[in-house]
């Protein structure tokens, strides 16, 4: 047969017997806001057919075609049921459908959602979502609603240091998380060093974390994907919310352009430590030898505008600009120090029928630091950036209920600024400088499909094609991926899944702590890709229709994993590649155990994770030995608890406990005599193999309290949270602490040792905060 | 650089309630082998001199009674230094300077002094009591002086003056420098003391300077060392390690000298080649 003949045959084959079916799409979209509702779930009663929203709130499915009236039911969390019925004619059903909150209807008549009975069916897995309602209501240091520490309490997620944002999922390095907001790569998602996220809660309506069998339309990080996605504006109506609290307030304004059509959302946040410490600083200006406080302060600003085009268009512009400040200025010194993100999205939603639906995005991302500080005569300037420019097209297509394909691909043109260090006077006799610029061009090409072979089994396969281009270096990987579900009952399934994922650019971090001068660097022919390969099995079992019980076990085999060598120089460096080193690692989990709970008054989860984290065959690292790297928690155990006294009244508590992180302590001293003009060193410390101590172990219990009431024309909260309720002394970082004697010899003060003690620094003591939410 | 002073300085700030957030804890850190450190600086018109110590695990017994320099000080060893085709033995024998210089203590000394020709190289050789070697390497470098001392006055506030101090470098060659300075007397602590090479400088003049933080009759001792790529890399590892111990945002190090030998030594053993020159601030 010719290739002629054979193509229409193929295409009938696989579009189906559309004159014998009907197929039924739309969007699902929130009724009060009009906001797309992403992952809702639409069944034909009594037919076991039925799909899942996408991204953008598009669905569509088939059914067999006949005279006899069909029930449709719409479900989503926290919102009521929705039923329609349609006959099934044969051809296309357009039906867009829009749900309504469940707060805005009454207790008696709502009919839940079961998302856990969904997560049961789903092929998906290690995955985890967040509902900005469980953010805003959980306890928060200072008070800041965080949706990075929120994330830290899942099961096989851990956090940095105490109070930080600093995310390892499943042992993989803070630099191996892919976390994107409306797409755009954010790179540095820290504000104050890492104790907030950049992510205003205002502005966000739905994240979700992969931790392993990752779709394949993701790609460039090994070993999560933070998917964040802004809410788009309310198009029905103008909302006001905003809330104040212990060290920032936030503001967020949204509404219709056009109503039905079109909306807009703007939301800031701004830090106001800076407005009391400079009040401090000019009450006390005329006091002698007085030391002015530095001024700090972060803000962020998130935009957004929608604009619905016509039946089958849509068009979403998203942008992200946050900054953290600090200045200090005296006779001497004019330091600035400031650094953040700035992200821009365009997406044009199009749908080119009921079983194909594309996305075309735009992004920009931006991330750079800045240090300045002039001296009469002569300035110091250093900085590093990096800035994506990226292109993307997305496919949704689905034959029939059997297949949804995704297919699609990716070019992002990446620029990176290394450590770009002048030092010089002005009038240039003294001059030094150093730095090195990169350009990259990152590619992706992937298809996958999820097929429900039977009733009882799931699969999705897919493949991602990745390549990336620096100068002479250029790599091409194929990066399979793979996962099965099997329903060995309605309510119990087991899963598997296989994921390897490349990493094309690298951080370079000096510490386990997150610092604004962490360096991003690309794949060069001296540094290549990292590469993770993840395997995954696990099972999830739904209790009563209430407790979705899920435990995973998993591997991780990570390579060319990039690391300092001892003693490494990262400014005023232009050979930085001399300063790294190669290894591998690995990191396994018999236990990663989920229990979950998302309806009635009592809501949240138990999440528990056994697990080992190793790197190691760095040549000059621990002899190449393998080791423990900062964030190994052998035992990890988080339990989120939310409680509706009734409906003004809310309790929530987290206990955290993990075991010790690995530290890098001395273990010997010498006398250090130095030369003349310096101080002696009777105790110096000495460093030996890496890693080698634990801390103690890690526990925290925080408490909230919300109040909620409504008036006819707004909504409004405090929350009062209770950080550290225990008042337990955690560690931040132990150190080494010898005391000394002085002794006058002959004028001179010699210091002898008399005692050598640990000292376990810790930061946060039990910090009660108020904030006060509204919605008008 | 002075970041994470400041970061340190902010996340005091973010302990607002910063009491009893410090506590002394019992910890048990790995065993650790004992090794022998060397410290060894060749000044030319000195005598070769030589310490040659010990370390201890870190909560060993501090031992500060009389046995102290027996159990500290290392006795017993070979130590030879050879240059120019000569070998000169130093004796195991303490030598001290005394204040007013700064006091220093040393248990090998020669009986020649360094000359002070650059471009010899000198070999270290010693051998414990127990049949183990150490030995070493270096080379005495040119001597790079302070081209111009510069006190300037702020123009705001007239009774504050900094320093400024230059030195010009030899472009055609890497160079590492170690530039300390120090108010008042060379025990004090010094107010600099740092490292710089002149890998990313364009030019070669090279600037170091104070703040506005000094007075009329201040008396200013800047030292600038010119120092090879070994004690460069040696002092920097000696900073990393001190920092990394306090400040949990710096990487700490293991000390990286470059003394080698069955012994299992750990320690510095270079020529010490300075300029120094001592300003009284007056206008």
């Amino acid at each position: 047969m010719k290739k002629s003949t054979l193509f229409p045959f193929f295409l009938l084959l696989v579009l189906g017997l559309s004159a014998q079916t009907a197929t039924i799409s739309g969007r699902l979209t929130d009724a009060k806001t009009g906001e797309n509702l992403i992952g809702a779930t639409v069944e034909a009663v009594g037919l076991q057919k039925g799909n899942v929203s996408n991204e953008y709130g598009f669905y569509s499915f088939t059914l067999p075609s006949g005279s006899d009236s069909v029930v449709l039911r719409f479900n989503y969390l926290g919102y009521q049921s929705a039923f329609r019925t349609i006959l099934p004619a044969p051809g296309n059903t357009a039906l867009n459908v829009a749900l309504l909150p469940e707060d805005a209807v009454l207790e008696e008549v709502v009919i839940r959602a079961n998302v856990l009975e969904d997560k049961v069916k789903s092929t998906e897995m290690s995955v985890a979502t967040l509902t900005m309602r469980e953010a805003k209501a959980l306890p928060a240091l200072f008070g800041e609603v965080d949706i990075i520490k929120i994330i830290q309490l899942k099961p096989g997620v851990t956090g940095g240091t105490e109070g930080s944002t600093g995310i390892f999922v499943r042992g993989g390095g803070r630099d191996q998380n892919l976390i994107v907001l409306d797409e755009a790569i954010v790179y540095n998602p820290d504000h104050l060093f890492g104790f907030f996220s950049t992510f205003n809660s205002d502005a966000v309506k739905d994240v979700k974390l992969f931790k392993g069998g990752f779709p394949s339309q993701y790609g460039g990080r090994l070993s999560s994907v933070i998917d964040v996605r802004m809410k788009e504006g309310n198009n029905q109506e103008y909302d006001v919310t905003g809330g104040i609290g212990l060290i920032s307030s936030r503001l967020t304004i949204e509404g219709p352009i056009q109503r039905d059509k079109s909306s807009f959302l703007i939301s800031g946040r701004r830090t106001y430590a800076d407005l009391i410490t400079r009040a401090i600083n000019k009450a006390n200006e005329k006091t002698p030898d007085y030391n002015p406080i530095p001024d700090y302060y972060f803000y962020d600003l998130n935009t957004k505008v929608n604009f619905t085009l016509g039946e089958h268009d849509r068009l979403y512009l998203s942008g992200y600009f946050g900054r953290d400040v600090f200045t200090f200025q005296n006779e001497s010194f004019n330091f600035l120090f400031d650094w953040g993100n700035a992200t821009g999205t365009a997406r044009w939603n199009h749908v080119f029928g009921p079983k194909l639906f594309s996305n075309t995005t735009f992004t920009f991302s931006d991330y750079q630091y800045r240090i300045r500080n002039v001296l009469e005569g002569f300035s110091f300037n250093l900085g590093s950036n990096i800035r994506d420019a990226n292109v993307k097209v997305d496919f949704y297509y689905q034959p029939n209920n059997e297949h949804t394909v995704r297919f699609g691909g990716n070019a992002t043109y990446h620029q990176f600024t290394v450590a770009r260090l002048q030092f010089g006077s002005d009038d240039g006799r003294v001059n030094f400088q150093s730095g090195q610029d990169f350009t990259g061009m990152e590619y992706g090409l992937y298809v996958a499909d999820e097929w429900a072979a039977t009733h009882r089994l799931k699969f999705n396969f897919g493949a991602r094609m990745s390549a990336w281009k620096n100068g002479p270096a250029f790599y091409a990987n194929v990066e399979p991926r793979a996962s099965a579900n099997y329903s060995l009952a309605e309510n119990w399934s087991v899963k598997a899944s296989y994921a390897r994922m490349n990493q094309y650019v690298h951080l370079l971090a000096s510490s386990g702590l997150s610092l604004p001068t962490d360096i991003w660097y690309p794949s060069t022919e001296g540094v290549k890709p990292e590469t993770s390969d993840q395997i995954a099995v696990g099972t999830s079992y739904l209790f009563d229709k209430k407790w979705l019980i899920t435990w995973e076990s998993w591997y991780k085999w990570l390579q060319n994993q990039v690391d300092f060598i001892d003693g490494a120089e990262l400014f005023g460096n232009n050979e930085l590649e001399r300063e790294l080193t190669i290894g591998r690692g690995y990191a396994f989990s018999p236990l990663e155990l989920e229990i979950e709970k998302r309806e009635g008054r009592l809501t949240g989860w138990i999440g528990y994770t056994l697990a080992w984290v190793r790197r190691g065959e760095f040549p000059v690292i621990n002899r190449g030995e393998y080791y423990a790297p900062p964030f190994d928690p052998r035992h990890n155990l988080n339990i989120v608890a939310m409680y509706d006294l009734n409906r003004r009244w809310q309790l929530t508590a987290t206990l955290s406990y993990k075991s010790g992180n690995a530290a890098w302590l001395p273990v010997g001293r010498l006398s250090f005599q130095d030369v003349a003009g310096s101080r002696l060193r009777p105790v110096l410390p000495i460093y030996g193999d890496r890693n080698t101590f634990r801390y103690p172990a890690y526990m925290r219990l925080d408490l909230g309290i919300v109040y909620r009431w409504k008036t006819r024309r707004s909504e409004q909260d405090l929350t009062l949270s209770i950080y550290n309720a225990l008042d337990r002394r955690n560690t931040f970082f132990i150190y080494l602490d010898p005391e000394f004697e002085q002794t006058n010899v002959g004028g001179q003060i010699i210091e002898t040792p008399v005692r050598i003690a640990a000292k376990q620094v810790s930061l946060f003591p039990i910090l009660p905060s108020i904030t006060w939410n509204f919605k008008f | 650089m002075n970041t994470s002073k400041y970061l340190l300085g902010i996340l005091a700030l973010a302990a607002f309630a910063a009491c009893d957030l410090e506590k002394e804890v019992e910890i048990d850190l790995p065993l650790y082998d004992n090794r022998p450190i060397v410290e060894c600086y060749l000044e030319p018109g000195k005598p070769f001199r030589l310490l040659l110590t010990r370390s201890y695990g870190y909560f060993d017994d501090l031992g500060l009674d009389s046995t102290y320099f027996d159990n500290t000080l290392l006795s017993g060893a070979t130590v030879t230094i050879a240059y120019n085709g000569q070998v000169d033995t130093l004796l195991g024998q303490l030598s001290f300077d005394l204040p007013p210089l700064p006091i220093r203590l040393y248990n090998y000394t020669g009986k020649n002094t360094v000359p002070v020709t650059p471009g010899v190289e000198y070999t270290l050789g010693i051998t414990m009591p127990d049949g183990a070697t150490i030995s070493g390497k270096t080379v005495m470098l040119p001597f790079v002086p302070i081209d111009s001392i510069l006190v300037q006055w702020n123009e705001g506030l007239d009774t504050m003056a900094r320093v400024l101090t230059y030195i010009t470098d030899d472009q055609t060659q890497t160079n590492f420098y170690r530039r300390m300075i120090n108010y008042s007397t060379l025990d004090s602590v010094p107010r600099q003391n740092f490292l710089v090479t002149d890998r990313i400088a364009t030019s070669p003049i090279f600037a170091f300077g104070t703040g506005y933080q000094l007075m009329e009759g201040d008396t200013v001792i800047n030292t600038m060392f010119h120092i090879t790529k070994d004690y460069y890399d040696f002092y920097e590892s000696i900073l990393r390690a001190v920092a990394g111990n306090r400040n949990p945002f710096a990487q700490p190090s293991p000390i990286i000298g470059n003394v080698t030998g069955s012994a299992n030594p750990l320690g510095i053993f270079t020529c010490l080649v300075y300029d120094r020159d001592t300003t009284i601030i007056m206008r």
